[in-house]
């Protein structure tokens, strides 16, 4: 059976980096619907980073399946296919930007997905006024500040069209203008995400469901009652999980 | 590192010139495109080390580190400094585009000689380790040094005293340069040893 | 640190293709190295002189950049005088000077001074990514173009780790001076920026892969025909050319 609702679907995926006895990801189970928009509320080394880059096949699962667009991947030429449609928006910005110029940094993912100059140059610009910064197009991409670095991360991510959206942190380090801008666009993208993030307010303003991660496994949120009032404990600050 | 402008004869610029393509070449074979990120930030990381000062009682010299570049890249290390040198003239005015042969030999080819002398000793013992970094640091800026002195002494032969003065102020950059890299090199081995090349 | 103070101006050489400046720095920078004659060796400098006025740079700045080659210009103007073989100009105690040895020291600084000022009226005003699109396009190897354009692009990142790096041992009491501890210290700073740059580059290549990296390098800049580019480079050759020329039959007479 086919189901043509589902975006991405792991089934079963473990994980554990080389020369070490800690699971990253314990038989995870995940799935991502078309229109969906879910968030994922976990602590650091939690494993989340490493659960995206299975899903795009930068980390090797010891065991499971990974099945994008409802085809299961195997290796690297089956992952290159899917690449172009599954976008990740990294960390930092500084990993994912390293043309030149801000143009050339967007075109960068058209160019290799087969587009002519002109047709890149094209989408790039129209990617760009997109997002409102189309001012910085020449502009040389270190000299550029961090909300700046993170809006030019994102259109050279949706510049190549996806279909789902992987973000990794997407608000860390930025002030709360460029975290409006932020929310205000995500919220205006009819694909759907996927949002990693620690700030649960960012995280609820962006999506319609919140799991959590814990002991490499994911939480839904029938299972979790993420709640945010005061401890005598630290821990009370931010939002967090009583089993 | 570098020879200044204007002083080498046609002969010596042509000369390490040609050893300068010919050594990128053989480089740029050696990096296939899965690498030449690392290669890159590698030489980005090594043009910010070489901006680094270090104090010798009222002078201070700025790290040369060619020995280290050479240990972690092999052949891969000339193209690497080759990118250093284009970019510290840009910046810096550093040497110029006549000189650009001839300090790409002075500078890569001690790096990539340490490779292959010093690399087999690295790990073997905490204190061989050490003394393989202080070697690989300290001959190529020997070897650099003299590299440079013979390219103003075949100019020139009036240049002798010249290039043995220049010998000679290098002396204590060596024995910093080796003092650094050795423990730079433990360092690297204990904390992210992954960087080092293996064996072969 | 890697300010592109220059790249950004408004003059005639600006607005040059990088291309046609690579090639004329090229060109004019090794008829100057290979020029042994003293007063050819003004006529060089002359030209050299005009091009930083023709890019219309603050004066200041460019004898700046003079900084590194005056310790080496000191060095040869204490050591050549007394060392040159030659007609002896002056003595004392013991040392003499040759008149040699005087002249040589002056055309080493004229021409080096000449190539260093051609080299920033022409190269230096460029961005880096104009010079790797120019590099591109006067056929040096993809690779080596982007070893170029990448290296610069993480040199400020990689700087400012350094600088938090060297703040927080700073915080801690690390006070730099002339003993074993600052080397080990340094050395440490020096191999952490090796192993940050090592993962950095790990996430990068896993980025170009995200974004379909297919082992092949893309330019964008277009600079459209401009007729003072080839009359540009015809000048400058023809100049050098004839200054070759102009030597040989010198040495000649």
């Amino acid at each position: 059976m086919i189901d043509n609702d589902s975006v991405i679907k792991l089934e079963d995926i473990s994980f554990s980096y080389t020369g070490s006895d800690i699971q990253v990801l314990d038989h995870l189970n995940l799935e991502i619907n078309k229109k969906d928009r879910i968030g994922l509320i976990a602590p650091n080394g939690s494993g989340k980073t490493t659960l995206l880059h299975t899903i795009m096949g930068l980390c090797k699962p010891d065991s499971g399946t990974i099945k994008v667009f409802g085809k299961i991947l195997n290796n690297e030429k089956d992952f290159l296919q899917v690449r172009s449609k599954v976008g990740l928006l990294f960390q930092d910005s500084d990993d994912q930007l390293f043309c030149p110029t801000v143009l050339e940094d967007v075109a960068f993912g058209p160019l290799n997905l087969g587009f002519s100059r002109t047709e890149a140059i094209d989408i790039a610009e129209k990617t760009l006024k997109r997002l409102g910064i189309q001012l910085f197009e020449h502009s040389v991409t270190h000299k550029l500040s961090g909300g700046q670095k993170r809006l030019v991360a994102l259109a050279s991510v949706l510049a190549m069209e996806p279909e789902v959206l992987l973000l990794d942190e997407p608000t860390a380090g930025l002030d709360n203008k460029v975290k409006k801008k932020l929310i205000h666009i995500l919220n205006s993208l009819d694909i759907s995400y996927f949002v990693i993030s620690h700030e649960f307010d960012f995280a609820n303003a962006v999506t319609d469901k919140i799991y959590s991660m814990e002991n490499g496994r994911i939480l839904r949120d029938d299972e979790i009652h993420i709640h945010h009032h005061e401890h005598v404990h630290q821990h009370g600050k931010h939002p967090h999980i009583h089993k | 590192m570098h020879i200044s402008e204007g002083v080498l004869s046609g002969p010596v610029l042509a000369t390490g010139a040609v050893f300068a393509f010919a050594g990128t070449g053989m480089g740029l074979k050696k990096i296939d495109y899965d690498r030449i990120v690392h290669v890159a930030i590698l030489a980005s990381a090594f043009f910010v080390a070489s901006l680094i000062h270090i104090n010798i009682g009222p002078a201070s010299v700025h790290l040369i580190l060619n020995g280290i570049v050479g240990l972690l890249l092999g052949f891969a290390a000339i193209p690497a400094i080759l990118t250093a040198l284009i970019l510290q003239a840009v910046f810096f005015q550093y040497g110029g585009l006549t000189t650009l042969g001839v300090n790409v030999v002075v500078m890569a080819v001690p790096a990539v000689l340490a490779h292959y002398l010093f690399l087999p000793m690295l790990g073997k013992s905490p204190t061989l380790t050490f003394i393989a970094g202080f070697l690989a640091g300290l001959f190529s800026i020997l070897f650099s040094s003299i590299l440079l002195g013979l390219a103003l002494w075949f100019t020139n032969q009036n240049f002798f005293e010249t290039s043995l003065a220049i010998i000679t102020a290098y002396i204590p950059v060596m024995i910093i340069e080796g003092i650094v890299t050795g423990f730079c090199v433990t360092f690297l081995l204990k904390v992210y040893p992954e960087i080092i090349p293996k064996k072969k | 640190m890697v300010e592109e103070n220059f790249a950004y101006g408004r003059s005639f050489i600006h607005k040059l293709d990088p291309k046609i400046r690579i090639i004329a720095s090229i060109v004019l920078s090794f008829a100057t190295a290979l020029c042994d004659n003293l007063y050819l060796a003004m006529i060089y400098s002359f030209i050299s002189i005009f091009l930083i006025l023709m890019a219309g740079l603050n004066t200041i700045d460019v004898v700046k950049r003079l900084k590194p080659l005056f310790w080496f210009l000191l060095m040869i103007w204490i050591i050549l005088p007394l060392t040159f073989e030659g007609d002896i100009l002056y003595r004392f105690y013991g040392f003499k000077i040759t008149g040699q040895g005087v002249v040589l020291c002056i055309k080493i600084t004229i021409k080096s001074i000449s190539i260093l000022f051609l080299f920033t009226a022409l190269i230096a005003t460029m961005t880096v990514a104009s010079l790797g699109n120019g590099l591109h396009r006067i056929h040096v190897p993809d690779k080596m173009v982007f070893l170029v354009l990448m290296t610069y692009r993480y040199i400020s990142v990689i700087e400012q780790e350094y600088k938090r790096l060297l703040r927080a041992a700073k915080f801690r009491g690390f006070n730099p001076g002339t003993n074993l501890h600052s080397y080990k210290t340094f050395a440490y700073l020096a191999g952490m920026l090796f192993v940050r740059a090592s993962l950095r580059a790990q996430r990068v290549h896993q980025a170009m892969l995200c974004r379909g990296f297919n082992q092949k390098f893309h330019t964008l800049d277009d600079y459209p025909p401009n007729r003072l580019n080839s009359i540009f480079l015809m000048g400058i050759c023809g100049a050098s050319a004839s200054l070759v020329i102009l030597e040989m039959i010198w040495v000649e007479i």
